[in-house]
This record gives structure tokens, C-alpha cells and sequence, in this order.
């Protein structure tokens, strides 16, 4: 017989302890930093290259000169080249550049709208099929007309290519456990790394083009299309298939008729998400080359031109807003397995006849009009809208400096500073050190060694100083958007009317690329470290948001009950009962609000937040600057990495067992 | 023990759960308690040595608490769940060693299986779950939606051919499950705790469903249960299961008038004894100081149902079988079991 009490009394001591030595740690360290101030930072100037560096840049050089004639470009990355190059100038000739030797796409822009409304309307309803509509118009009237297409274009030959890899991987993922333990790993890793890590390195054995681009797309969008997939397949109830099963179903006979059809839903859902992430990532690949909207977005952040970046923006929200309801409308419309009556089936049908008609006459129209092939000049708000955004920008700064300046201020001066302080200007071992000891008590023995690992790594490549800004700046960001976040989460957990309002807003948040927040934030806060952290925390707030109020929701309601009839206060309850028992979702929302503030930290490089993501852009702008450009990405994974792997430790140390 | 008489036929059946489940059946361990096992190798025995006999066109029960095996032990005889060892011989046929292109022939086609939570594909009309595994052996449609309207008839679905399951009852899902089953026209059926999600009510009018199909198609059923007295309407025999063995087998009457230990009789604790025994259990000579009335009574006769008669006779009745008086019975005797009531 075990003596099983002794866990229980030692949990409460050790509790209190570890709060205290955390403590003392946090403050020792302060104390240190300042003592040791600017000593052994190994800060690099931008311009030079550690030795680790110049190596990476000689590897890159050596992998470029052999693009023609090494044999694995020759049978490998080349074929694959070629290929995805074919598929998108295919995809891009049919809506957005002049197919073959004619002067306009095959469909122009009367027959790309009628198409679009006929599609939306066959897979959801006639509502969004004229919203679909109504956003395309929209988009040629900002006067971009063909980058818009070029953006669609790219993202639909990514995601076709994305699903027809995705889902059959999904599938098996979903169908054999071995195959999911081999790519949950992979999955993982994509899920936490950052979109400006893999562009570079691509680039480099893809060439810079839109073959790149699709192919960075398909790397970030694929996981997703896999994950869904391989959920939807394992959510299916296991009564149902036992049932098939003993009436001597074959393997294929109970894929294609149980399975496949009781998880179209999540599978849709997976497409939904692999669209709207191949978008977002479509834009950020204008840095390799992809065609289309990206391009005017980077270009204005770089020159700091907020009123043609927030046109470019605009025309990126309203395709986001298209895709996202036409895509999702077709999963709201499969919530029951009910079908339609018959009379609203054979109305339908109708319906789509004439849809099908109307997007015919407006192809034809297109190939034969030049007013229904180019998208009318007269047409063109783009001016109106670009000058309205810099004179309510001019206004914000003018009127209301007290406020967007001084929060920049209040948060560089009260925060920002002393962090990068003590994780920055001090001595880079001290920050080791102190680093491995904080994750030994907060994630146990095994996240310290991970975190002294790659701490060690970093400190190798020589690009220790510019990763601990980027850390900095994330950490700070995060904080910030867990204020926040924790108490917008409480209030739509409790409040199901707050829920239902916010929801959309959320959802919609969720959705948009990271690039497009940069843009205003850009406007108000001008190029500063404080707008890298505001739009980090403006695009990762919706998840955490999220996250907190589930977390809030799920708690049981006799808990709640049970706190309320011994006479506890709201707050009371909001503290002592609602947030320790959603403690689980806490560290969760944390772990993805870093994840998701580290993606936009290091875009945040591009207006003068400095870091890593700054190295990035240099690399891929000064040739002898690419080695550094390439570690840089290569430290901005690490730390990912790195921050993941403290959060899950703790998440699993806080959900183990207590006894 | 495998005669052509039995439908089916399970010999020294294992189902051993963990990291090496072969060694366990037949070795010293094998006798010890569940919990022991686990202990000791790390391996849960969730089937431990069973062995039964089920004749044509009975309904044969296995009875249990969770956790006793029975649902594992079911799932076993249609491979649904891989047995460790023992075989088990449907029409002579030993399903343990077919190949599994045999197998699907014989789910198809040999035998069908209820569910405790119906099991249904929600995506397909009623008539299309019924017709799923004439469907998977590549009956044609039109064949197909024949045989599953008769089925539908049989069991009361009428007018719901082309409905969904969501549309459903409970207690009519289950019948879709019972149809669906009755389908392919099985040598043997098996019911994994069909009733169990079912309100009381529902659950009674569901029980005399089966008894009125098994009357009707004579099918061999195999029947799971929790609910001792699902299984006394039920079942012509009875298995009680524990910790993954039998503990006794025999009919109600069988069970209640001798439970071999106290594990069976804490179950049967709760039934009127004078509901389930016959007058032939509680037959005793007569003593010095009694005079037969010269009054009889059948010797299958449920208590219960004597009671009447023999309070009415007035002194000690003759109990007769096969036209021989093999003991007497007055009043006091019947009253004892009725006045013992619930009681032991």
C-alpha cells in the first residue's frame, strides 16, 4: 500500500513557494541588469555580419549557383517549379493577366463577376451570392482591378493545389493513428511559425516569382486543409461506423458512405480556413514575388504611404470578406443532414438555371465588349478613398495626439523600455540564465533544457541583440493584449448577448491579414516600435478574446451555483471561481496570443520596430545582407519555438492530475 | 459441445486488453481477479473463458453491471472487437479463423446487430439505413427498397420510409435499428443493449416489439442487458457476467430458486420470487398430520398464477408433471414466497 495523502498536503506550500522564488528571481534580475547595463549585449549593427552569418550567406550563394545544373534542382525543385508556375499562369490568364496571345484574360471583368455570382450562389444562397458580387464590383472600383484578380488568382490555384494534397493526407491522418503521430509534429511546427520565416528560404530554391509564393502558400495553408480534414474523419461518432462495420462494410465502402459524408462539414470548415489562410499568406508573398495586392501594400508601408496602402488594404479586406461569407454560408447551409423540401429543391434548381444563364451572357459579354473585358476607368474611387484615410489619419494625429502619442509613449517609457532593459542591454548570459531558471519553476526540467537549447542557438548565430527586441516587443504585446483580452473574454463568457454581438467582429478580425492592421496602425503611431506591438495586439486580440470567453462559458454551472448560494460576489465569482477554473484556457489564449503577436512583431521590422523582421527585409532587399536575412528567420523560428514550447509545459504541468 | 443443434456456439472465449494479451490466457495468472491482473502484467481481461451454447430460435441473455464484459463479449462474437482466444461456431463455421473478406460476407448476409445508441447514419433516409447492408453487398436498388419495406412494415415504420433519422423518436430510431438488422434476413441477431437509452415506457412497448418479432420470424437472438427484468421477459436462458466471466447460466426460474453465489442472488433480490418460480420449486411431500384435497395443478405453473387455486382449496394441493404427483402445496407455502416478497 502506497501512502497516497502526501502529494496532496505538499501541493499548498509548494504553491506559495514557488510564487516567492519567481519573485525573488524577477527582481534580482532587475537588480543585476542594472548593474551590468549594456555590457556583453552582442548587439550587431545592421549593416555587418556575425561569422555564422557570412556562412549562411555562402551556403545561400552555393545553393544559387547551382539552380541550373545541380541535380536536385535539375529532377527535383525545378520539375515542381515548372509545374505550380503552369497551374498559377493558368489560374492568373483566366481572370487577371492576357491568356495566350489575346489582350485581356479569358474572362474579363463582366464574365469574372457573373461567375463569381453564380458559384456563390450554387454553394450557399442568393444573398451572398450578391454580396460576392456587390465586394467584387467594389474592388475594381478602388481602381484595382487586376491586382485584385491577381490576388484572387494566386489564391485559388494555391488552394486548389493545397486541398488536393491536404485533404487525401487529412484523410489517412484521420482513418490511421500512425500516420496522425507522424504529422501532428509537422503540423505543430507550422502552426507556430511565423509567415515571414519561410518566404526567404523558398525564394532561395524557388527562385523569387509567383511559383514561390504559391508554393510558401501551399506550406502554410496545406497543415490546416490537413488538420480539419483528419478532425472531421475522427469526430465522426463511433456508433454509426461500428454499425457499418458489423453490417460488412469495406474500408473504402465505409469511407465514401459514412465518414466522408458525416464530416463534410468539418472538411468544409477545413476549406474555409485553407482559403482564408492561402489569402492572407498570398499577400504577404508579394516580398517573393506573388502578383497582385500584396505588392502595393508592402510598397506603401515601406514608403509610409498610409493613403494608397489603405486603398490596397481596403480591396484586401473586402476579397477576405468575400471569401469568408461565401465559404462559410455553404457550411451554414449543411447544419442539419435534413435535405430541403422537394418544392424548395425543383425552386432552386430554377435559380440556378437562370444563374447559369446570366453568368454565360456575361462571359460571352466579356469576350466580345471591351466595356465588359477592362473594368470601366470612370470608375475610380481610389483617389477619394486614399485622401479620406490621410486627412482622418492627419485628423487623428492632429486632434487627438494626447491620446495616440501618448499611449505610444506610456507604453515605450512604462513598459517597453525597462523590458528591453533588462532582456536586451544586459549581458546575454545573465538573460540565459535567467530565462532557463523562470521556465525550470514554470514548466518543470525538460522546458528549461528546451529553453537553454535554443537560447544557446541564438546566442550562436550572433543575432542574440536584434532576437531579444523582437522578444521584447512580443512580450509586451502580449501582455497587453491579455489585458485586454482577459477582460473582453470574461465579459462575452458571462454575457451571452455581448457574445452574440461581438462574435462577428471577431470573426471577421480572425480572418484578415496581419499586413492590412499595419496600415492604419502606421498611420497613427507613425514608424515606431509601438506600432509593430499595437497591431500585434489588434490582430492577435480576436483569438484570445475567443479563447477566454469559451474557456468562461465552459465553466460547469453547479460551480457557479454552488459560489453563488454561499453569498459570492460578482467579483468574487469572476476571481475566485471563473478564472482559476478557466485557467487552462488562460494559458492556451497566452500560447496563442504569442504566436500570433510574434507573426506580427516581426512584419512590424518593416515600420521601424527594428529586430529581427527588419533583418529579414534587409536580407531580402541587399545581397550581402541575405545570409543575415536568412538566420534572422532562422532566430525568429527558434524563439517560436521556444515560446511554444514554455506555454505547452505549463499547460501541461496545470492540467496534470493533482493527486 | 459444438453439435449442429446450437445456432451458435462460443468456446473458452478470452478478450484480454494490454501489452501482451496472449500470455495471459492459460497461464497461472489467468485465475486471478481483474483488478490483480492489471496490477501485476498491466492487462485487463475483459472476456475470461466463455463458454455457451445458443439453440435455434432462442433468445439467449447476457446479463451484467458495466464494466462486467458483456458488451465486450458481444462485440467479440461478431469480431466487431478482436477475441485474444476460443472460438465461436456460427452453423458450424468457426468465425474466428474466417478470412476477412468471409467475415464481411457473413456480417452481410449471416448475422445483424442492434445498438444501445441505435448506430444510424444520420445523412441517409430511413429506408436507406435499412436497406445499408443489402447496399454494401451490391443488392440493386430497386431490390433492396423492396426487401427494407417489408422490414418496415414488420416493425411499424410506415409513412417514415423517406424520413431522417433527426426526425425521429428515440424509440423510433431503434426501430429503424431493428428493421435494419432484420434486413438481410439473419441467422442470428444480436442486441447490444437496444432499450437502454430508451424512457420506461417506451422502453416496455419495445420489449414486446421483440417478443411479438421473435414469435412472428423465430430468429436465434442474442440479447445484452443491464436490467434483470428486461432479461426475464426476454430470455428462454440467461447468463449472468462478472468481471468478464459467467458466473451462472440457466432460466429465470434456474436463477432465482438457486443463485450460485451472492453476487447473483444480490441481483435476483429485487424479483418477486412468485413472479418468475414455478410451483415445482416449492412441491413437497406431504407431512404426517395433511390430507390431499384431491385438487391438482400443473407443475409450470408460475406461483403467481396458482395462487388462486390453492388458497382456494383449502388444504394441500396435488403439484403434477407428466401426469405424476411429485409433491403438494397449501396455502401457507404460497404465502411464504408471496409474504417473502421482495425478500430473500
Amino acid at each position: 500500500m502506497s501512502v497516497r495523502t502526501e502529494p496532496i498536503i505538499a501541493i499548498t506550500p509548494k504553491r506559495i513557494s514557488r510564487r516567492w522564488i519567481l519573485g525573488g528571481l524577477l527582481l534580482s534580475w532587475i537588480v543585476l541588469a542594472q548593474f551590468l547595463r549594456g555590457k556583453a549585449t552582442l548587439e550587431l549593427d545592421n549593416p555587418d555580419n556575425s561569422p555564422f552569418t557570412t556562412w549562411a550567406g555562402e551556403v545561400a550563394d552555393s545553393i544559387r549557383d547551382n539552380r541550373t545544373d545541380g541535380a536536385a534542382f535539375k529532377f527535383f525543385f525545378n520539375p515542381i517549379r515548372e509545374f505550380i508556375d503552369g497551374f498559377v499562369t493558368l489560374s492568373r490568364e483566366l481572370i487577371a493577366i492576357p491568356s495566350g496571345s489575346s489582350s485581356i484574360p479569358v474572362l474579363g471583368w463582366l464574365g469574372v463577376i457573373s461567375v463569381i455570382g453564380f458559384v456563390v450562389y450554387a454553394v450557399s444562397n442568393i444573398r451572398m451570392a450578391t454580396a460576392a458580387v456587390a465586394l467584387t464590383f467594389a474592388c475594381g472600383a478602388l481602381g484595382l482591378w487586376t491586382d485584385s484578380m491577381d490576388t484572387l488568382a494566386m489564391t485559388f490555384a494555391a488552394v486548389i493545389l493545397s486541398l488536393a494534397i491536404g485533404i487525401p493526407v487529412g484523410i489517412w491522418a484521420g482513418l490511421s493513428d500512425r500516420v496522425l503521430k507522424a504529422v501532428t509534429p509537422i503540423l505543430d511546427l507550422a502552426q507556430i511559425l511565423p509567415t515571414l520565416v519561410y518566404l526567404a528560404p523558398l525564394a532561395l530554391f524557388f527562385l523569387i516569382g509567383p511559383a514561390s509564393a504559391t508554393i510558401a502558400t501551399m506550406v502554410y495553408s496545406i497543415p490546416i486543409a490537413v488538420r480539419l480534414t483528419a478532425f472531421g474523419i475522427r469526430g465522426v461518432p463511433t456508433s454509426p461506423v461500428e454499425a457499418s462495420i458489423s453490417m460488412g462494410t469495406t474500408k473504402r465502402q465505409l469511407l465514401q458512405k459514412v465518414q466522408l459524408p458525416m464530416s463534410s462539414r468539418t472538411i468544409i470548415m477545413g476549406v474555409n480556413q485553407t482559403v482564408m489562410a492561402a489569402l492572407s499568406f498570398v499577400v504577404i508573398a508579394a516580398l517573393i514575388g506573388a502578383p497582385g495586392l500584396g505588392k502595393p501594400v508592402i510598397d506603401a508601408l515601406i514608403i509610409r504611404n498610409v493613403g494608397e496602402g489603405f486603398v490596397a488594404g481596403i480591396a484586401v479586406v473586402l476579397i477576405a470578406i468575400m471569401l469568408d461569407r461565401s465559404t462559410s454560408a455553404a457550411i451554414s447551409s449543411q447544419d442539419t443532414f435534413v435535405p430541403p423540401s422537394d418544392a424548395d429543391r425543383k425552386r432552386r434548381r430554377i435559380g440556378l438555371a437562370i444563374a447559369g444563364i446570366l453568368a454565360i451572357v456575361g462571359i460571352v459579354l466579356s469576350r466580345q465588349l471591351a466595356w465588359a473585358a477592362f473594368f470601366p476607368k470612370q470608375i475610380d474611387i481610389s483617389k477619394q478613398i486614399a485622401s479620406a484615410s490621410d486627412s482622418s489619419v492627419k485628423w487623428v494625429t492632429e486632434n487627438m495626439e494626447f491620446l495616440t502619442a501618448g499611449l505610444s509613449k506610456a507604453v515605450t517609457v512604462g513598459v517597453l523600455n525597462p523590458l528591453e532593459s533588462v532582456l536586451a542591454n544586459s549581458p546575454w548570459y545573465l538573460t540565459v540564465v535567467m530565462i532557463t531558471l523562470m521556465s525550470l519553476i514554470l514548466g518543470g526540467i525538460r522546458s528549461a533544457i528546451v529553453s537553454a537549447t535554443l537560447l544557446g542557438a541564438i546566442v550562436a548565430t550572433g543575432l542574440w541583440y536584434d532576437t531579444m527586441i523582437t522578444f521584447t516587443q512580443t512580450i509586451v504585446a502580449t501582455l497587453l493584449t491579455m489585458v485586454v483580452g482577459v477582460i473582453a473574454g470574461v465579459w462575452i463568457g458571462r454575457n451571452a448577448r455581448a457574445e452574440r454581438a461581438l462574435r462577428p467582429i471577431l470573426d471577421a478580425g480572425q480572418t484578415l491579414p496581419a499586413f492590412v492592421y499595419l496600415i492604419p496602425m502606421l498611420g497613427f503611431f507613425g514608424p515606431s516600435r509601438f506600432t509593430a506591438i499595437a497591431t500585434g495586439i489588434v490582430y492577435s486580440i480576436p483569438i484570445v478574446v475567443k479563447i477566454v470567453g469559451q474557456g468562461i462559458r465552459d465553466v460547469p454551472v453547479n460551480m457557479i451555483e454552488a459560489a453563488t448560494s454561499t453569498g459570492s460576489t460578482k467579483w468574487q465569482l469572476i476571481t475566485k471561481v471563473q478564472l482559476p477554473a478557466a485557467k487552462k484556457s488562460l494559458l492556451l489564449a497566452t500560447n496563442q496570443g504569442l504566436i500570433f503577436v510574434l507573426a506580427v512583431v516581426v512584419i512590424g521590422g518593416f515600420v521601424g520596430a527594428g529586430g529581427l523582421g527588419y533583418l529579414v527585409l534587409l536580407g531580402s532587399s541587399k545581397p550581402e545582407l541575405q545570409g543575415k536575412g536568412l538566420v534572422a528567420g532562422f532566430c525568429i523560428l527558434l524563439l517560436g519555438v521556444m515560446i511554444d514550447r514554455i506555454a505547452q509545459y505549463m499547460v501541461a504541468r496545470n492540467s496534470a492530475p493533482k493527486h | 459441445m459444438s453439435e449442429v443443434s446450437s445456432a451458435i456456439s462460443v468456446n473458452n472465449l478470452w478478450q484480454v486488453f494490454g501489452p501482451n494479451p496472449e500470455k495471459i490466457v492459460g497461464s497461472a495468472d489467468a485465475s486471478l481477479p481483474r483488478a490483480e491482473l492489471r496490477e501485476k502484467t498491466g492487462n485487463t481481461a475483459a472476456v475470461r473463458d466463455v463458454s455457451f451454447d445458443v439453440a435455434p430460435g432462442e433468445v439467449f441473455v447476457v446479463m451484467g453491471l458495466s464494466g462486467s464484459g458483456k458488451s465486450t463479449l458481444v462485440r467479440c462474437l461478431t469480431r466487431l472487437i478482436e477475441p485474444t482466444s476460443g472460438s465461436v461456431v456460427l452453423n458450424g463455421e468457426d468465425i474466428m479463423k474466417v478470412s476477412d473478406a468471409r467475415l464481411r460476407e457473413l456480417r452481410r448476409t449471416k448475422f445483424s446487430m442492434v445498438f444501445q445508441n441505435f448506430g444510424l447514419l444520420p445523412h441517409r433516409k430511413v429506408i436507406d439505413n435499412i436497406a445499408f447492408a443489402l447496399e454494401v453487398n451490391g443488392v440493386s436498388k430497386e431490390k433492396r427498397h423492396a426487401r427494407a419495406n417489408e422490414v418496415i412494415e414488420l416493425v411499424g415504420l410506415q409513412g417514415f420510409a423517406y424520413a431522417y433519422p433527426e426526425q425521429l423518436s428515440g424509440g423510433m430510431q431503434q426501430r429503424v435499428g431493428l428493421a435494419r438488422a432484420l434486413a438481410v434476413n439473419p441467422d442470428v441477431m444480436f442486441l447490444d443493449e437496444p432499450f437502454s437509452a430508451l424512457d420506461p415506457l417506451i422502453r416496455r412497448d419495445m420489449q414486446t416489439e421483440v417478443i411479438r418479432l421473435h414469435e412472428e420470424l423465430g430468429k436465434t437472438m442474442v440479447f445484452i442487458t443491464h436490467d434483470l427484468s428486461e432479461a426475464l421477459k426476454l430470455g428462454d436462458r440467461i447468463a449472468i457476467m462478472r468481471d468478464g466471466a459467467v458466473v451462472q447460466m440457466g432460466t429465470a426460474e434456474e436463477l432465482i430458486a438457486n443463485p450460485a453465489d451472492a453476487y447473483v442472488e444480490d441481483f435476483t433480490r429485487d424479483i418477486p420470487k412468485s413472479h418468475v418460480l414455478t410451483v415445482r420449486t416449492i412441491a413437497r411431500p406431504l407431512a404426517d398430520t395433511e390430507t390431499a384435497t384431491g385438487r391438482t395443478i400443473p407443475a409450470e405453473t408460475i406461483i403467481r398464477d396458482a395462487t388462486a387455486a390453492v388458497l382456494d382449496a383449502n388444504g394441500p394441493v396435488a403439484v403434477v408433471a407428466n401426469g405424476n404427483v411429485i409433491g403438494y402445496i397449501k396455502s401457507r407455502d404460497i404465502l411464504q414466497v408471496v409474504g417473502g416478497g421482495t425478500e430473500a
